[in-house]
């Protein structure tokens, strides 16, 4: 099935007609979302404040990251799955946005980068020192995830 | 997880602030079985963040001179759909293709608007799930139930 | 008219309040801000409260952590404090009267206020339990009413939307 169809699958699935019919479920679903964006964006913030020697320089990174990234795991989970059912209420405009592609390309990049490279970018950190690969691993990062929060932003700007 | 209660302390809480009027998405706030065309004088016009208004005094189904808030999206998205602060002047008599708020009120969203000198304006998004919409960027709407 | 309402008023006929209020694109980029902002403030805040409350990095002292975070939660402030002046600024006449604005600031108060009470009382004595993974009661209150306080910010401030 392809992108559009499995969109309208899930405007017409009882999720969409929840959501489309809710007096407020739309409101409450994107507070969630809002919620769990601030949770995620603190974490990456920290970890990647880390890797660039802006804080906690005296401490592991390997520590602070393995528990941020728990954090990061539920609260991408809380956004994914909030953010399935806003879009079962908007799939067609989102469909056609722009904003909305980007995102989901960037989301999809952020979330590889930070199971991959970056993960291995912060095993290779000792502590008090800051080398040059972490940094780089850090920058991406925060463009990623930045990117994907201002790409959310545009959808209902555009 | 003190996370997990934390966010779902604050759903809570939001089930008591959110009164019962949807928003932000043309499926919450307007009702797609009650098209409307309407057309009247400008009365008022609002080029406000984060949303757009114009007011206009339309003779309703039953004959009476009832004043609508039309609501449109932001300035900049107007802007970007070829709409211009004073394509909308009060005295004007334009007409309106829209469809009415599901709270039941005389508002309506301003799908279309075709001004005096004929131009034709569209409010909506592509995809938007609004009348005639086929993800083109000005759609085909259906004929609508004229109130004259 | 009460002098506030007054206040809001001006503020909202003025030329810079009408200039950001039918902006093509100043008010969105700098509600951008302001909503990308609570990243800075809330989710590094959210991180010394789970660490008071022995969720994640019990290995650090309390105040390794917050001297790691507290400055990123300041400039948070910072940046929300001024995005969200100029977002008031431009809509200053509808606020007054916005029940989930007046809200917004009063959880804001006491937010701020929870904080306050916390730096002046049981953070004084830090030394003594900074190393335990879970902190004693005080500061646990401390760190669940900071949670669901600025939680309840950001609701609020979502809700301005629907009134």
């Amino acid at each position: 099935m392809d992108l559009h169809g499995w969109l309208m699958a899930l405007a017409h699935s009882p999720l969409g007609h929840a959501m489309q019919t809710s007096r407020w479920g739309f409101a409450v679903v994107e507070m969630v979302h809002l919620l769990g964006l601030a949770i995620l964006g603190g974490s990456v913030l920290i970890v990647d404040l880390r890797l660039l020697g802006v804080i906690l320089k005296g401490e592991s990174a390997i520590t602070i990251s393995r528990d941020l990234s728990r954090v990061l795991l539920v609260s991408l989970s809380v956004m994914v799955l909030s953010g399935i059912a806003l879009l079962s209420e908007e799939a067609g405009k989102c469909y056609y946005s722009p904003a909305f592609r980007w995102k989901m390309v960037l989301l999809a990049a952020a979330a590889v980068f930070y199971f991959t490279l970056h993960r291995q970018a912060i095993l290779r950190t000792r502590r008090g020192t800051v080398t040059f690969w972490p940094r780089i691993a850090a920058v991406v990062s925060l463009l990623l995830w930045l990117g994907v929060g201002v790409a959310g932003r545009a959808i209902g700007l555009l | 997880m003190k996370v997990r209660f934390a966010l779902m302390f604050a759903f809570w809480i939001a089930t008591f602030v959110v009164p019962a009027y949807a928003h932000h998405s043309f499926a919450a706030e307007f009702d797609i079985n009650k098209p409307v065309r309407l057309t009247g004088k400008v009365t008022r016009v609002e080029w406000t963040n984060p949303h757009t208004y114009f007011y206009i005094d339309a003779v309703d189904a039953d004959g009476k001179l009832t004043n609508w808030a039309i609501e449109g999206p932001s300035p900049g998205a107007l802007s970007r759909r070829s709409w211009g602060k004073d394509d909308l002047k009060v005295g004007d008599t334009v007409v309106v293709e829209g469809y009415r708020a599901k709270n039941g009120s005389n508002t309506a969203n301003g799908r279309r608007v075709t001004l005096p000198d004929g131009r034709r304006l569209y409010g909506g998004s592509p995809g938007d799930g609004g009348p005639g919409d086929d993800g083109t960027d000005q759609g085909n709407l259906p004929a609508t139930s004229t109130n004259k | 008219m009460p002098l506030l309402h007054q206040f809001c008023e001006t503020l909202y006929q003025s030329g810079f309040g009408t200039m950001l209020r039918e902006s093509n694109n100043a008010f969105s980029v700098i509600e951008s801000v302001h909503v990308l902002a609570i990243t800075l403030l809330f989710g590094t805040i959210a991180v010394l409260d789970l660490r008071m409350l022995g969720v994640i990095l019990r290995q650090i002292s309390v105040s390794s952590v917050a001297r790691g975070v507290l400055p990123l939660t300041w400039s948070g402030l910072a940046v929300s404090v001024v995005s969200g002046f100029l977002l008031f600024w431009a809509e200053a006449e509808k606020m007054y009267a916005n029940p989930s604005f007046r809200a917004k600031l009063v959880l804001l108060a006491l937010a701020a206020i929870n904080a306050l009470v916390f730096h002046r009382t049981i953070y004084r004595s830090a030394h003594e339990w900074e190393r335990q993974h879970m902190s004693p009661w005080r500061a646990r209150a401390t760190a669940i009413a900071s949670l669901a306080l600025w939680s309840g910010v950001i609701i609020a401030g979502r809700a301005i939307a629907y009134f």
